[in-house]
Formats: C-alpha cells, sequence, structure tokens
C-alpha cells in the first residue's frame, strides 16, 4: 500500500473508533446518572415487614443502611418469636405449655430455658401484683365465650377457682422443670408471652447488628434508639371509648429503649344487659376486673409491661399508681369513669389528643 | 430480479423470526412488551432494500413468530405487530426523505422510540386504562430502547456494510 | 423493489455517526433520565392497599381504583374489595369472620388471622401527619 492509501486507513479505523468511544461513553454516562438517580446508598431507612404468628399481627421495623442487613435482622426476629410461640402456645398440643397443662398434678415437665424463664418471670409479677396477675388463670378464662357470648354460670366459676394460684406452681431451677400441683390446673401465658418475645425479637435484631428498631407485638411493643431523622418511636395509645373512627387514638409517647404494653376492655369482649363482660379476669372472683378501661404500662422490659398492664388493670388506679411508682416504672391508667392516671414521672411527657368537645383530657 | 427479491426477503424475514422468537424467552417486567432485537433485521433490510421490503420484513417476521410462540391474534400478537409497524414505518419515512440526515444509529434509535411509543400507547388503550402506570413506566423503557437502539443501530450498520451488493 | 441508489447512499452513511445521530441520542438521554426524576416526584407512595398472604405480599392495588380481588389463603379463598377510596373483606373462610366485622376502612388495616390474611391500607396522609409509628392498645 502506498502511504496515502495507509493514512486513509488509519484515519477511516480512527474515525470508527472515535465513534465507537463516543457512544460508549455515552451509554456510560447514561448508565450512571440512571443508577446514581435512583439508589441513594448511604441513606438509613426504616424498614418494615409483618406476619401473622403467635395468633396475631407482629411488626418488625428496623432502622438500616442496607436492605440486606435489615432483612437478616427482619427475619432473625421472627424465627425467634417463632421459637418462643412454639414452646409457649397455649392452643398448640404440641407446645412445652400444653405438656405442663396435660401433667398437672401427675408430674412435672422438664422445659427449655425460655419456657422456664417466662414462667419465672410470670410468677415474680404475681408476686409483686398480690396476686392481681396469675398465670394459672386458665381454667377459669375457658369458661368464657368471648365470641359466641357465652357466660358461665357461678357455681362452675366457684369450682374452678381453687385451680388459681400461682403458688401452686412448682419450679426446680436445677432439673428446668415445672410442676402443677394440682390436676386440672392450667397456665395461660397470653398476658406475659408477647411482651417476652418482644424482648427477645428486640435482643435478636441487636444480635445482628442492628442500632434501632421497634418490635410490635399485637399492641405490645418495645422500641429502641432512634428513627433516621434523630426522632424516638412515636407511640399511639389506643382510646378505649372512641366516638368515631378518626378518634382511635387517645394520646402519643415518645419512646427509646423501652417497652410499652396496654391491656383494655375493648379487645375481647361482650355486652349483655348493658353489663360489658371482658377478658381480663381476676384471678380471685373469676369475673372480669371492672375498676379501669384500659392500662398502659412503660418499662424496660416487655415481660414486665405485658404482665404489669394486665395486674395493675385489675388493682385499680389508686393501689396501681402507688405500685408503680414504687416499683419505679410507669404507667397510665384510665379507670371507669374515663379518669385518666399517670405516674408522675410521665407528666408531660405524654401527649393527649383533644378530644371531641375540645376538651383536652388531663388528671 | 423478482425472484432474486423474494429470495433476499425470505432469508431476512428468517433470521428476523428466529432473533425475535429468541427475544421473546428473556424476561420482560411486562409480558408483551420487547426490547426488538430483531429491529437490526429491519433497518439492513431498510438501508439495503428500500421500504417495501423491510416492511415486508416486518409484517413476515410478526405473523410467522406469534405463529410459532402461540400468540397469533392474542395480545402479545398485537404489541408486537404494532411496535413492529410503526417502528419500520418511522425509520422508513424519515429515511425517504431524509436518507443522509441520520446514521444506522439514528435510523435505529427512531426505530426503538417509535416501537415504544407504540406498545405503550397500545398498552394503555387496550389492557391497562390507567395513564398512571404508563407514566411510570414509560422513562425505564425508552432508556432501555435507547440502549438497545445503539446496540441494534451499530450492529445493523455493520452488517450493511458488510454484505456484497450483489448476493443476497 | 430494491433501488440502487438508496443503496449506495446506504453504504456511505455507515462510515460514522452523523451529527444527527449523535444529538438523537443524548435528546433521547436527557429526556427519559429527566422523565424518570420527574415521575419519581410527581408519584410517591401514593395510598395503596396492599394484601399479604402469610406474610409474603399478593397484591399492591391503588385504593382509588374500585377493584375486587380474591386471595389465596391457607383455608382458602379471602375476597377483598376495593370500592370508592374504601376498603373491606368479603368474604373468608374463618370460623368468626372477625375480620369482616370491621366493613369497610380507609386507613389501617384488617387481618383474617385463621386465613393469615392481611389487608394495608398505606401510605395515609392523616397517619403519616401523625407520624406514629406503633399503637399500643
Amino acid at each position: 500500500m502506498g502511504m496515502t492509501e495507509k493514512f486513509k486507513v488509519k484515519s477511516s479505523k480512527l474515525k470508527v473508533l472515535k465513534t465507537y468511544a463516543f457512544y460508549a461513553s455515552a451509554l456510560l454516562l447514561f448508565c450512571s446518572i440512571f443508577i446514581l438517580s435512583a439508589c441513594s446508598p448511604q441513606k438509613e431507612k426504616v424498614y418494615r415487614k409483618s406476619k401473622i404468628l403467635m395468633d396475631t399481627i407482629i411488626t418488625v421495623n428496623v432502622v438500616s443502611h442496607s436492605a440486606e442487613d435489615a432483612n437478616r435482622a427482619i427475619e432473625q426476629a421472627f424465627s425467634e418469636i417463632k421459637k418462643l410461640d412454639k414452646f409457649l402456645n397455649f392452643f398448640s398440643d404440641k407446645s412445652e405449655l400444653s405438656e405442663i397443662n396435660r401433667n398437672a398434678g401427675k408430674k412435672p415437665v422438664r422445659v427449655s430455658r425460655d419456657t422456664f424463664e417466662v414462667i419465672e418471670k410470670a410468677i415474680h409479677s404475681s408476686e409483686k401484683t398480690n396476686r392481681a396477675f396469675d398465670i394459672t388463670i386458665g381454667p377459669l378464662i375457658s369458661l368464657w365465650d368471648f365470641h359466641n357470648k357465652v357466660k358461665p354460670e357461678e357455681k362452675t366459676i366457684r369450682q374452678k377457682i381453687r385451680l388459681v394460684n400461682y403458688k401452686d406452681i412448682i419450679l426446680d431451677k436445677n432439673a428446668s422443670s415445672v410442676y402443677l400441683n394440682k390436676k386440672g390446673m392450667r397456665i395461660d401465658l397470653g398476658g406475659i408471652a408477647k411482651g417476652y418475645a418482644a424482648d427477645k425479637a428486640v435482643a435478636a435484631m441487636k444480635r445482628n447488628g442492628i442500632k434501632s428498631g421497634l418490635v410490635s407485638i399485637a399492641g405490645d411493643i418495645k422500641a429502641f434508639g432512634l428513627k433516621p431523622d434523630g426522632k424516638p418511636w412515636k407511640i399511639g395509645i389506643r382510646n378505649s371509648r372512641p366516638a368515631n373512627e378518626d378518634d382511635d387514638i387517645m394520646a402519643t409517647i415518645e419512646l427509646t429503649d423501652m417497652a410499652i404494653s396496654t391491656a383494655g376492655d375493648y379487645e375481647r369482649y361482650f355486652i349483655i344487659d348493658n353489663k360489658r363482660y371482658h377478658h381480663i379476669l381476676d384471678p380471685k372472683t373469676g369475673y372480669p376486673a371492672d375498676k379501669c378501661r384500659s392500662v398502659s404500662i412503660i418499662a424496660k422490659d416487655g415481660f414486665i409491661t405485658d404482665s404489669f398492664s394486665t395486674g395493675i388493670f385489675i388493682l385499680g388506679a389508686e393501689k396501681g399508681i402507688k405500685l408503680l411508682e414504687d416499683m419505679g416504672i410507669d404507667g397510665i391508667i384510665v379507670d371507669k369513669d374515663g379518669k385518666i392516671h399517670t405516674t408522675k414521672n410521665l407528666r408531660g411527657k405524654i401527649e393527649f389528643t383533644k378530644d371531641q368537645q375540645g376538651r383536652k383530657r388531663n388528671n | 430480479m423478482q425472484s432474486q427479491d423474494k429470495y433476499r426477503i425470505a432469508l431476512l424475514s428468517a433470521y428476523a423470526v428466529a432473533i425475535h422468537s429468541f427475544e421473546s424467552l428473556l424476561p420482560s417486567p411486562v409480558p408483551w412488551l420487547r426490547l426488538g432485537i430483531a429491529n437490526i433485521i429491519t433497518l439492513a433490510t431498510l438501508v439495503l432494500y428500500g421500504f417495501r421490503a423491510a416492511m415486508m420484513v416486518t409484517l413476515i417476521r410478526v405473523t410467522l413468530s406469534s405463529l410459532f410462540i402461540g400468540t397469533f391474534l392474542g395480545p402479545g400478537f398485537v404489541m408486537s405487530f404494532g411496535g413492529g409497524v410503526s417502528s419500520t414505518a418511522a425509520m422508513g419515512i424519515i429515511y425517504s426523505i431524509f436518507p443522509r440526515l441520520f446514521g444506522p444509529i439514528g435510523l435505529s434509535l427512531i426505530g426503538a422510540l417509535f416501537h415504544n411509543i407504540a406498545q405503550l400507547f397500545l398498552a394503555y388503550i387496550l389492557f391497562v386504562q390507567k395513564i398512571e402506570p404508563i407514566l411510570i413506566v414509560s422513562p425505564i423503557l425508552i432508556l432501555l430502547g435507547t440502549l438497545t437502539g445503539v446496540i441494534n443501530g451499530f450492529i445493523g450498520g455493520l452488517l450493511i456494510k458488510n454484505i456484497p451488493k450483489k448476493s443476497p | 423493489m430494491s433501488s440502487p441508489k438508496i443503496s449506495r447512499a446506504g453504504r456511505e452513511i455507515t462510515k460514522g455517526a452523523t451529527t444527527a445521530d449523535k444529538i438523537l441520542l443524548i435528546a433521547l438521554i436527557i429526556i427519559s433520565v429527566s422523565g424518570f426524576i420527574f415521575i419519581k416526584k410527581a408519584f410517591p407512595e401514593g395510598t395503596d392497599v396492599k394484601i399479604e398472604v402469610n406474610g409474603k405480599p399478593a397484591y399492591l392495588l391503588p385504593l382509588n381504583v374500585d377493584k375486587t380481588v380474591s386471595v389465596k389463603g391457607i383455608n382458602g379463598d379471602t375476597i377483598v374489595e376495593i370500592k370508592d377510596r374504601k376498603v373491606r373483606i368479603n368474604e373468608s373462610p374463618c370460623p368468626n369472620k372477625i375480620c369482616m366485622h370491621d366493613g369497610w376502612i380507609q386507613q389501617g388495616a384488617l387481618i383474617c388471622l385463621p386465613n393469615r390474611v392481611i389487608v394495608t391500607v398505606t401510605g395515609n396522609k392523616d397517619r403519616d401527619n401523625r407520624k406514629i409509628d406503633a399503637i399500643s392498645g
């Protein structure tokens, strides 16, 4: 080839290369614009997932930079709850709890550490609330049917009530066993299991490196850390007597590193002859406790808030506030007349919503 | 040279059908919404053998492919027909009026653009009456279409250059 | 059929990209990227109805479009109806029909426990303004 021809070939090859390079860089440019405008990898976000476990709806919220980490922690939290559900489920024949109940009056049952711990803690709550909270209430609760509006007869209640006393639970720490002293006794962990599970779920999330999150097991809530905007988690307390759809929240409170549980007479109930019969029974009478409409407890541990919300509901406002303040934990009690009582420490920390007439509910 | 033209068209259509069918195996967020890689053939046919030839290849491609895949007269067929005809028509018209304005890449981009617009429009009036999801998905679709348009144009250009004048 | 004149022009222009090509490409990129950003801003979360079965999302539907869907839970089909920006569970294979008891909702959720179905109304403005993360009670 001559010099000019070589040059022509070279320059045309160069032109093709230049064209190629131009298009390649244009493509690269729009790919990067596309990717950048679509992702912001460094930002923290709240990841949330709900599942039905423990016969109720459970929501886990996690704050994280990465969806991967968040989902892993969320799944760990759910599997922790699933594990506990297997041990503690009252309605499942295979649970350790059912095993204990079946052997009431017969023999002690060896149980896992979690089950033992829950029952131990429940007994502690019983002691502190002077038997207002008592997990041996199983036989009494079975007598009531809240969906079909069945109220048991007085004499049936009197028969079963002798089976209700936490002191008849015999624990053997060395053997990790639980024995129910009398035949026919039954433990129902419904008043403490969810709070306990919330504690465990949060622990699982923390083990997975999460610094901020919130677990809600049907209203038994535990929150830790701060949200991406730097604020604490905001919890709404349900209004026990809402006037309409929009009136569902009575108050809101900001929480971090705390648990909250609420016991209310509006969760499972029926009304006969203008009298409300709900599911929070007084272990000493066998009938629904009638001193309060709702009780919310705020403390560091879920098992405390859960069990105490039930216990203090039964004790009533006066004894309840005193007990709470003695123990250094907080609570909001709405008594049977609708009057709101709070522990000293909470004043100013709760934001009450205005009720229908525009009056601010207050102590 | 009637028979040679027919032979060419048949061959090109065969290639187009093969490419189109292969493309239909690839996953897509919205079913029946395809990238249009077979446009390479359409483009080459248009530039080398003219508008009529290109349109015939397109029609044959769309019809045969849908018969093979089993979507004939179904929604997939409508989408592919609409997309193919619009894109071929657009490319053909622009090329006829301004043959030197756009290179193969430019023509391919026009083809891809009209292919997408036609499919979005058809999807809207026939299947998804709400404008919202259509609007939400169009930028991404057009972006992807641009990408494939460039690649198609580049390959198409190579094809055009390397097919000797007199052979099929 | 094939015009030799056009073919020759065809071969010439494939030697490189024309200016028009480049302008078109850049214009398309700009249009689609800005369209993308605009769409993201114009259509944020919106108000949707999220239906989950057994923890897995089954449907995500807009609240403003009337529609009835059927989801398969572990006991059978739950029928969810969206109408006039409200949603309700029409039918469900559960013994107590608690999920149907609430009727139509505009915010919050409907839950069919036995069938493992959760229907949530998301992106609700009121909820966002109150910014409550969870409700106790």
